[in-house]
């Protein structure tokens, strides 16, 4: 048996060298997609069954004779022992946002290659481990959150750093998915209808679950998919009305405000109201779909169109700018490495986990879930022919404003595309026209849209698939802004709390919505930002996010690594040092150039510098002075806060190495704040 | 087959604890309660405020 196992891995080792090695030479041929996904699902096997099994065996050797706090502080509420199959899938769910979809779309820029190899191998030895070690920590510290644990493990600094980052970060996050849902819907009534007509339902569904049918969340989930399905139906409908589609027809502006408006909504009223149940319908549906993307790629095997590099390596990249070091691996974070996750890790699941051994599953299976989602993502960008790709995600500011001016300038990049294919393709999608639609939802929902209606329906149906692409990722991305927007102002309200006491108070309504307020304009300044940016928006805020996001993975490993420290695990410190000094070179090599690259598209003070410029030469139209001067706002704005999010990083990263090497020359003392060891009594059945 | 219904148990199961359905029978248990309109109210504020108050993934 055991040998039938060596060599069964000895197989799966083989397959994935093949296919990992097929990816990165092969050129001039078409590569087939099953290439990427035989090269990650093989790979993830390895890394998961050595790599992660190594981790939880010698590095936090797990021992499932300690009851964890699910069984000890077992409250039939939060604290429940629960099937790791199970848990599996409600960490997966918790952890799987836009991020693993846009990011990868976003890096398609630069072909399928360099996104795929740091997807697999950023997941593999960096995003997993991340995720493991917190939810390890967590569950060793009764359910601490990371905040918590930085400032018991490392000192107030490190909790204070955590607090601040996670605020700051959910403000760019918040501004970048809004943006992201506004580069989709603007000028598309089909679309905006579609997701217009889920918060009516979203309240319905709320009304039913509160008066008529108390506790029945699954029956009233599968009501509300049911409405959804029937609302892109009638997307249709309204998108060919001539007095209809007019209502839904709006630009960039007037989505921004209807989204902020909507978040502030959504911040201040209950949260059973439209919060949760649309949050439960968009988990379903986004598992759903998942499976779904799944399951099309293998029946429809489609080849890829994109080649494995383009010419936008060089950093001068219509989406946004920068070269593939350090660009394409802050603009992949949720796919390959996510800060974010270390705050799932250390908060739900920490308190479910039934035997310690079950969080090899949970925590390092669930990301390698994730990263092959992430690779699902790339592959339906890059199934896409490259010139309409181009197409759909440069803005007009970089290709120009006409159908035409954007076809020559991307046919001259060695894309060739005509205004004529990008018309019929619009009108099979049921849109009016698909330029300039930066952000990755529109083209990554073309890309599925394609599988899907390869594997059913064919071209009749492309745009029901393409709607309900769209609608399934703005569901979700709404449900991060709403949920976003309320815990920002459960954040705001407890530092406020401390200046004037009723403002702490979550049922005091001026303070309610005071802070809801406060917290939706300050990511609605950012959305707004990004639209107006002749490049898009998405070349400024998406990097801010990517970098912000993996420097809470920096904070994240910091923690890791002072406990394993503590641990007396010194000579492991590796398996957490080696991705967090890859992050600390990725992230400050890319937030130093985004503040002082000489290039405008890449340096915010140089773009300032150059607007200045054209306004003192007086080489700005009167009527462009205004928005001129904005724009050299916004620049600073971004170059303060990528500055802001440096230094705090910075902060914690020289209290821990202080704490480090007091701790190695033994000069600080290296006290472990485990929870106490307790046997277990869980029976197998009990789970 | 055996496998297969284990596989749709676990579906089953996986569908409720996202729902918080699971959730809501063990407070029920845990509390000796019975389900009415009430207990859900009381059950999903506490388990929503608890939810929701922690930052959704990106």
């Amino acid at each position: 048996m055991k040998v039938a196992g060596y060599i069964g891995w000895g197989i799966i080792a083989i397959v994935a060298a093949y296919f990992l090695g097929g990816i990165a030479l092969e050129r001039g041929e078409p590569v087939n997609s099953m290439w990427l996904v035989l090269a990650a699902g093989c790979t993830f096997l390895i890394g998961y069954r050595f790599y992660g099994k190594f981790i939880a065996a010698k590095v936090m050797a797990l021992n499932d004779e300690r009851a964890t706090p699910a069984e000890r502080l077992r409250n039939g509420h939060d604290f429940e022992p629960t099937n790791k199959w199970i848990l599996f899938g409600h960490h997966f769910a918790a952890i799987a946002g836009p991020g693993p979809l846009v990011g990868p779309t976003l890096a398609a820029q630069f072909g399928y290659l360099p996104g795929t190899l740091w997807i697999i191998l950023g997941a593999v030895l960096g995003g997993a481990v991340q995720d493991f070690v917190i939810l390890f920590c967590s569950m060793r510290r009764d359910g601490k959150s990371l905040g918590q644990m930085a400032r018991e493990e490392i000192g107030k600094v490190g909790g204070i750093t955590a607090l601040l980052t996670v605020l700051l970060i959910m403000i760019i996050l918040l501004a970048v998915v809004a943006l992201v849902v506004v580069n989709a819907l603007k000028g598309s009534p089909w679309g905006t209808f579609t997701i217009a007509a889920t918060m009516p339902i979203a309240v319905f569904m709320g009304l039913y679950l509160r008066y008529w049918r108390p506790g029945k969340v699954l029956e009233v989930s599968a009501i509300g998919f049911a409405l959804v399905v029937a609302s892109i139906f009638a997307g249709q409908w309204v998108a060919h009305s001539s007095t209809v589609a007019s209502w839904f027809t709006m630009g960039g502006i007037a989505l921004a405000a209807a989204i902020i408006i909507y978040g502030f909504l959504a911040s201040a009223l209950p949260v059973w109201l439209l919060l949760a149940p649309r949050d439960y319908l968009s988990t379903f549906v986004k598992l759903g779909v998942v499976l779904m993307l799944g399951a099309g790629i293998l029946f429809v095997r489609p080849e890829l169109e994109l080649p494995a590099f383009t010419r936008f390596v060089d950093g001068d990249g219509p989406i946004f700018a920068g070269k593939i070091f350090p660009f394409c691996f802050i603009t992949i974070a949720c796919g390959a490495i996510s800060g974010f996750h270390s705050l799932i890790s250390s908060g739900t699941t920490p308190k479910m986990i039934a035997k310690e051994s079950h969080a090899w599953p949970v925590g390092y299976g669930s990301m390698l879930l994730e990263g092959f989602v992430a690779i699902m993502a790339m592959i339906a960008a890059c199934v896409l022919q490259p010139g309409v790709f181009f197409a759909v995600n440069s803005p007009a500011g970089i290709v120009g404003a006409t159908p035409e001016a954007a076809t020559a300038t991307i046919t001259a990049w060695g894309f060739p595309v005509t205004a004529a294919e990008m018309e019929v393709l619009a009108r099979d999608v049921g849109e009016r026209t698909l330029f300039h639609r930066t952000g990755g939802a529109p083209s990554l929902a073309l890309g599925m849209a394609h599988i899907f209606a390869t594997g059913a329906g064919g071209k009749a149906i492309l745009g029901f698939w393409y709607h309900f692409a769209i609608m399934f990722e703005a569901l979700f991305i709404l449900t991060i802004i709403d949920a976003g927007t309320r815990v920002g102002r459960f954040m705001l309200q407890d530092l406020l709390g401390h200046v004037y006491k009723p403002l702490g108070r979550t049922s005091w309504m001026p303070g309610v919505i005071g802070t809801s307020a406060v917290v939706v304009l300050a990511w609605g300044y950012f959305l707004v930002q990004g639209v107006r940016d002749p490049f898009g928006g998405i070349n400024s805020l998406w990097p801010l996010f990517g970098i912000s996001n993996q420097l809470l993975a920096a904070v994240a490993l910091c923690v890791a690594t002072t406990v394993l420290l503590k641990m007396h695990r010194a000579r492991y410190m590796w398996i957490t040092c080696v991705p967090l000094a890859w992050l600390v070179v990725v992230t400050f090599t890319a937030g130093w150039q985004k503040i002082f690259s000489p290039l405008p598209r890449v340096g915010f003070l140089a773009e300032a510098a150059q607007l200045q410029a054209a306004l003192d030469a007086g080489a700005v139209a009167a009527a462009k002075v205004t928005e001129t001067n904005t724009l050299i706002f916004n620049a600073r704005l971004d170059a303060v806060v990528c500055g802001i999010f440096l230094v705090l990083v910075s902060l914690i990263l020289i209290d821990s190495v202080r704490l480090w090497v007091g701790i190695l020359r033994g000069t600080r003392e290296a006290r472990i704040t485990e929870s106490p060891f307790v046997v277990s009594r869980l029976r197998p059945e009990e789970i | 087959m055996k496998r297969l219904r284990t596989f749709a148990r676990m579906v089953v199961g996986l569908l409720r604890e996202l729902s918080d359905e699971s959730a809501y029978e063990r407070y029920l248990a845990a509390h000796g309660r019975e389900h009415s309109r009430e207990e859900w109210r009381r059950f999903s504020e506490k388990r929503l405020r608890m939810k929701y108050s922690k930052p959704k993934c990106c």
